[in-house]
């Protein structure tokens, strides 16, 4: 960092981040590793099983209040190394920025899922589920979002995964046009004036929600 | 061929099924080709960059109402022809044939630039390998994206094409097979035939893959 020619203080502040500290005097062994990558991106490397409990602290905590969850996403590294799965987070009030990661054995692609937490995880944990097969635990409706229902092929972000794919283009061009676009729907869907599925969750620490007859909507 | 297609059309002789031209059917021709010509209402399928040529070529510098395209027609049912300018990915494939099933006839289909054409750079996993394999196409536009002439010069084949038909051979220009509409438009013979000699990944078999089961991995090294 010194030869850069910055002053002591902007090294500070690139290396010590205030957020990895805390996790690491909070959570102890949970919090496997960190490092320090892209010059001042700073990942931690946090047991898969207690994941939601380290995302929530983040999220809650004033002095952390990681309240924006930029993405989620995942990794395979192939060669029969673990996935990892990515989980940018962002701090507006406090303008920081944190990379949490997850590593999970091919043996065992399970994981807590974040939608309790940002209900915006729900699309970008079914996009990780379409594309490496990863399910997560406790999503409340993981299904592909990116390729069709009805695809057989497997989770083509995987490194294993041959590039054009495990069928024949004949045979993926039938398969393709045997299912109807209204398939990539669940029936609710359709319906105007639903209820979104994603509010449930919320509701059940609040007042109970009172059962009005579907026409009130 | 032509006995099937009348037998199953319903045409048989009579003024406008002898496929020998007489006076009254070439002006007929005359008139309807010249009528449906010139008045081509396309049906934008853009999926990419080409939508965005597709629409310079209907905005005011390039004009394709000059030539008859008087509108877009976002409806496929008030549509002539079809323009899917752009890539289709496998899952938008039924979406292509649905449109292309509603559109009446007659009809016909522009594939423009190398996506719609042949799967362009995107020879992977979840891409159409030319839309030839979903739907009957009349002109390949090439480009990558075509100019707004390319385009333009395009639909000004389709035109002259219409200028050559004959209502005396309507049910073979027009002739679909019930039975296929929401399939392929090509058999799997035809899409093996379709893959060139410089490789197109429509050949690609079963055992091109690294490995055929669902779910392991390969053997490879790991990497400390």
């Amino acid at each position: 960092m010194s030869q850069t020619g910055k002053s002591n203080a902007a090294d500070l502040s690139v290396e010590v981040h205030p957020s990895v500290q805390a996790l690491h005097d909070w959570f102890g062994v949970a919090i496997i590793r960190d490092e320090i990558v892209a010059g001042d991106e700073h990942v931690v490397y946090v047991d898969a099983s207690r994941i939601t409990e380290v995302l929530g602290w983040l999220k809650e905590v004033p002095e952390h209040l990681y309240d924006y969850l930029s993405d989620i996403t995942a990794v395979d590294y192939g060669g029969g190394r673990p996935i990892q799965v990515v989980y940018q987070l962002f701090s507006i009030s406090h303008r920081r920025s944190l990379r949490v990661k997850a590593e999970l054995p091919l043996s065992a692609l399970e994981i807590d899922s974040a939608v309790p937490l940002w209900a915006s995880a729900n699309w970008l944990e079914r996009e990780v589920y379409d594309m490496f097969g990863i399910s997560f635990k406790g999503h409340p409706d993981l299904r592909r979002i990116l390729m069709p229902e009805n695809y057989a092929e497997g989770y083509p972000l995987r490194k294993d995964f041959p590039l054009r794919g495990r069928f024949t283009r004949a045979e993926q061009t039938q398969r393709a046009l045997s299912q109807e676009p209204e398939d990539y729907y669940i029936p609710a869907d359709f319906e105007c004036g639903r209820k979104p599925q994603l509010v449930q969750w919320q509701e059940t620490g609040g007042e109970p929600e009172p059962d009005g007859d579907p026409s009130d909507h | 061929m032509s006995e099937k297609l009348r037998s199953s059309t319903g045409i048989t002789g009579g003024l406008f099924g002898s496929e020998t031209p007489t006076f009254l059917t070439t002006k007929v021709d005359f008139v309807v080709n010249w009528a449906r010509r010139n008045s081509l209402w396309p049906m934008p399928f853009g999926t990419a960059c080409c939508a965005i040529e597709m629409m310079a070529s209907a905005a005011s510098n390039q004009d394709l109402a000059r030539f008859g395209m008087e509108r877009m027609a976002f409806s496929p049912r008030q549509a002539d022809v079809l323009i899917c300018a752009g890539r289709v990915p496998y899952k938008l494939a039924p979406v292509l044939r649905r449109i292309w099933d509603q559109m009446p006839q007659p009809k016909w289909c522009v594939s423009m630039g190398a996506c719609a054409s042949s799967g362009g750079v995107f020879d992977v996993y979840s891409m159409v390998q030319g839309i030839d394999t979903i739907i009957p196409v009349d002109v390949y536009v090439p480009g990558c994206p075509p100019r707004p002439e390319g385009l333009i010069y395009g639909l000004m084949m389709i035109q002259e094409k219409i200028r050559g038909e004959s209502l005396a051979r309507h049910a073979e220009h027009r002739f679909e097979d019930p039975d296929q509409a929401g399939h392929p438009q090509a058999d799997e013979k035809e899409v093996r035939a379709l893959s060139g000699p410089f490789g197109n990944s429509t050949r690609q078999d079963r055992t091109s893959g690294l490995i055929t089961e669902v779910g392991c991995r390969p053997s490879d090294q790991v990497i400390p």
